[in-house]
């Protein structure tokens, strides 16, 4: 369980950027983080491992207080995939890259040997195995990044920004890989601005604004509040600006498009 | 270092001084850096950190250029100690310490109050090749944007439990590895992408561009200019001809 | 082929030194002045090497076996060098932290003008034009570091703008930017080909942003194409999202139920349009 108790962070330059958060994700929960660029999102992640530490307030991880451990420790439990692999690839083979967070968490070597197969076959990349994580594609070296967190197998899995720079057919993958997580009980936080990437997985949405979080709640209630999209600057779901703009409609916005396509079929079919 | 770097970081300001041509500003940083070394005593030099202090004092640095102060002399107390220890000359070995104190100030004064755009106006004074220039202003313009690379790398890392503090002299140097093999690679991806992006707007197409805004010193600048110069020779005369104030 | 085209790729042909595949392989596209043309495909089908062939870094900067033949407004690129090229034809980049140089806005949205030599007078007003065509006149002090993602790529934009490109190359533009942001950007963008009349080729994978402003969409697979249509014509074709591009998902259902008889395929219909055809159909 990760809690946030009125935590304040203030940058450097003196940009106050959280304000106050207060917030619970329970174990299990799937959890999308949205808001306009600076609105607070990558700060409020990194205070779950412990990168930075609330000026005024308390992290809570499992009931430990981020103050009172090291990011090392917090991130065995807490897997954060930040946005630019670019940022943290570096080993002479993909092998040897995924190997890197295990070893540092001493793992005895037959398992390393274990999971590093496991996370390449789940990810489709036994054919780079030995080959620099370097000379792989923008997807491939997403991939890589995510393998390399699952393979140490954390009870909650951090994912920033993961379908920029991704086309469709990687998100279709990159979406499969977030239902796996759900099924296997992990807690999942996806910070996005893709919409239409979050609103088929159905989560709870975190909404946050300059500093704070403006909306807490199930995705169909928080993308049926104009108001409350309009001042965060969060985009509405196709889907769910269909789903307002007929007259008569069922109660909830529709999951997808052949969720709606039933829909239509029974309602206007004549 | 660190605290160096913060005497000589230009943030942006609005006095007179800021607004005088950066030659002039030069000009009287380099006549005040000489002027220091000039100086035979202690009493002099203390003159001419009062007249730097006048000069803080205008441009709005005050209390910036008074940090820089402090900061060096706890280093020129070493410079102090270590004179002391060769020369057993009590008031040269004072001279010295404070001479450096003066020295720091005295270009700190020129930098944090130019501009990166001023200062690449007065390289082409200069007549520096554009090259140099540039990979001078490019430099200057990603040192924010690699320190943020930087903190990106090692938040990576850490939360690949990877713990920068741990071990001794030789396992820190080797945990730097993960860090800077990323900062490189970022480095070179980076300017790959500059240099397309300068080639794509015509970079190098003529042998003498042309340049947008002109410095051209205005009357006040120019009088600016004059009086520093008078002020250095007046000082200059008086340090050489009139007898020197002893230390009391 | 009409004379009135902008841009024309005829047979080209390009791999990369050492490289075992082409990276665009017999390409032909012809563009009429004045279109918002996007290119889609999955990572890595050739299009960031197609657009490097349109602005001359092929083969000026980039050398490689070239064949076939691009022409910006009948000029080959081939033969024209960089310093004509860049005033023909403008590009921007992905990331817009690397496409700036300077340290106030104004400085370097007048970059590319300094570089050709344009006098300073005629400078002053060109760089103000394009500040102004982007909005951002009130930022013209500021510093790189100063600005906001979306701020810096209308920084980069003007710069682009300031060389009076006729064809401006947008790469993957709204990438790092947040929808709201990005869809600005794409209204900015219609705006200036309505103004300007500037014709914009844009790879983006962001579909739904551009299919309203979109005149053509042109799909990529493995450095060849492989469809080419508007919008409404590659969207509704059978093939579109086995090359990984992004269907808006109204659009799959606008299919789906056109398919079924329920609503018409004729243009391709927002959220809102589409549930009052449905209703309008039904009464």
């Amino acid at each position: 369980m990760i809690e946030f108790q009125d935590v304040t962070f203030v940058h450097q330059n003196g940009v106050k950027a959280l304000d106050g958060v207060t917030l619970k994700i329970e174990s299990g929960e799937t959890v999308a983080l949205v808001g306009e660029n600076g609105a607070g999102k990558t700060t409020l992640v990194k205070h779950v491992t412990g990168l930075l530490k609330p000026a005024s307030g308390r992290v809570l991880v499992d009931g430990q207080d981020t103050k009172a451990t090291s990011t090392a420790r917090l991130s065995r439990k807490v897997g954060v995939a930040f946005q630019n692999p670019d940022h943290q690839l570096f080993s002479e083979s993909v092998e040897e890259e995924m190997s890197f967070a295990l070893r540092n968490f001493g793992f005895p070597p037959e398992v390393v040997r274990n999971r590093v197969a496991w996370g390449l076959e789940l990810f489709g990349l036994e054919e780079y195995r030995k080959s620099s994580p370097l000379v792989l594609s923008g997807g491939e070296k997403k991939r890589l990044t995510l393998a390399c967190i699952l393979a140490w197998d954390p009870d909650v899995v951090i994912l920033d920004e993961p379908t920029v720079g991704q086309d469709s057919l990687q998100k279709e993958r990159l979406a499969g890989t977030i239902k796996l997580l759900k099924s296997a009980e992990k807690t999942v936080v996806v910070v996005s601005h893709d919409i239409e990437f979050l609103w088929p997985i159905q989560p709870r949405v975190v909404v946050m604004k300059a500093g704070k979080v403006v909306g807490d709640g199930p995705a169909p209630r928080i993308m049926q509040d104009e108001a409350l999209l309009a001042s965060a600057r969060v985009a509405q779901p196709q889907l769910v600006e269909f789903h307002r703009s007929l007259s008569s409609k069922p109660l909830e916005p529709f999951a997808d498009a052949l969720e709606a396509r039933r829909w239509v079929e029974g309602a206007f079919r004549p | 270092m660190m605290w160096l770097s913060g005497g000589f970081v230009f943030r942006r300001g609005d006095s007179v001084y800021h607004r005088l041509d950066p030659r002039v500003k030069l000009l009287i940083s380099a006549l005040m850096f000489v002027t220091t070394l000039l100086v035979r005593s202690v009493y002099e030099l203390l003159i001419v950190i009062a007249f730097m202090v006048a000069v803080a004092a205008v441009a709005t640095v005050l209390r910036r250029v008074g940090r820089t102060m402090a900061l060096t002399a706890s280093f020129s107390a070493i410079i102090f100690l270590i004179n002391l220890a060769f020369t057993r000359n009590l008031e040269s070995s004072f001279l010295y310490a404070i001479r450096f104190v003066a020295i720091v100030v005295s270009t700190s004064l020129f930098f944090i109050t130019t501009s990166p755009d001023e200062l690449e106006q007065v390289m082409k004074t200069f007549r520096l090749p554009r090259d140099v220039v540039f990979a001078f202003v490019t430099a200057v313009r990603f040192i924010p944007v690699m320190m943020l690379d930087t903190i990106q790398i090692m938040d990576a890392q850490k939360s690949r439990g990877l713990e920068l503090e741990k071990g001794n002299v030789f396992r820190r140097v080797r945990n730097m590895i993960p860090v800077l093999i990323p900062l490189v690679v970022n480095s070179v991806v980076r300017s790959g992408e500059l240099a397309e992006a300068m080639e794509s707007r015509a970079y190098g197409a003529v042998p003498r561009p042309t340049s947008l805004v002109q410095y051209r010193a205005s009357f006040r600048d120019r009088a600016v200019a004059v009086a520093a110069v008078a002020i250095f020779a007046v000082a200059a005369y008086s340090f050489y001809y009139v007898l020197p104030v002893q230390f009391p | 082929m009409k004379l009135t085209n902008i841009l024309d790729i005829e047979g080209l042909t390009f791999r990369y030194p050492e490289a075992p595949k082409e990276a665009v392989s017999h390409f032909d596209l012809h563009v009429p002045e004045g279109e918002i043309v996007v290119l889609a495909g999955p990572s890595g089908c050739g299009k960031s090497t197609l657009l490097r062939t349109v602005n001359g870094l092929i083969p000026h900067m980039y050398s490689g076996d070239y064949s076939g033949e691009v022409k910006v407004a009948g000029a080959s690129v081939k033969g024209t060098d960089m310093r004509d090229l860049s005033q023909r034809v403008g590009f921007l980049f992905q990331n817009p932290e690397n496409q700036i140089f300077m340290f106030t806005v104004e400085r370097d949205v007048a970059f590319g003008l300094e570089n050709i030599g344009v006098p300073r007078e005629e400078m002053r007003g060109r760089v103000d034009e394009a500040l102004r065509l982007l909005g951002i006149a009130s930022l013209a002090q500021r510093a790189p570091h100063e600005l906001s993602d979306g701020q810096k790529q209308r920084v980069a934009l003007a710069g682009v703008l300031a060389m009076r490109p006729r064809l401006v190359i947008l790469d993957e533009p709204t990438s790092l930017l947040d929808p709201k942001t990005a869809g600005d950007l794409v209204a900015l963008v219609a705006g200036l080909r309505k103004e300007l009349g500037t014709t914009f080729v844009v790879v983006e994978h962001r579909i739904d942003l551009l299919v309203k402003v979109a005149d053509r969409l042109v799909v990529m697979s493995e450095g060849k194409k492989v469809l080419e249509g508007t919008p409404r014509d590659v969207l509704f074709g059978e093939e579109a999202e086995s090359y990984g591009v992004a269907t808006p998902s109204v659009t799959k259902l606008q299919k789906m139920l056109a398919h079924d008889g329920l609503a018409t395929g004729g243009a391709l219909l927002s959220p809102a349009e589409l549930a009052r055809e449905l209703e309008e159909r039904q009464r």
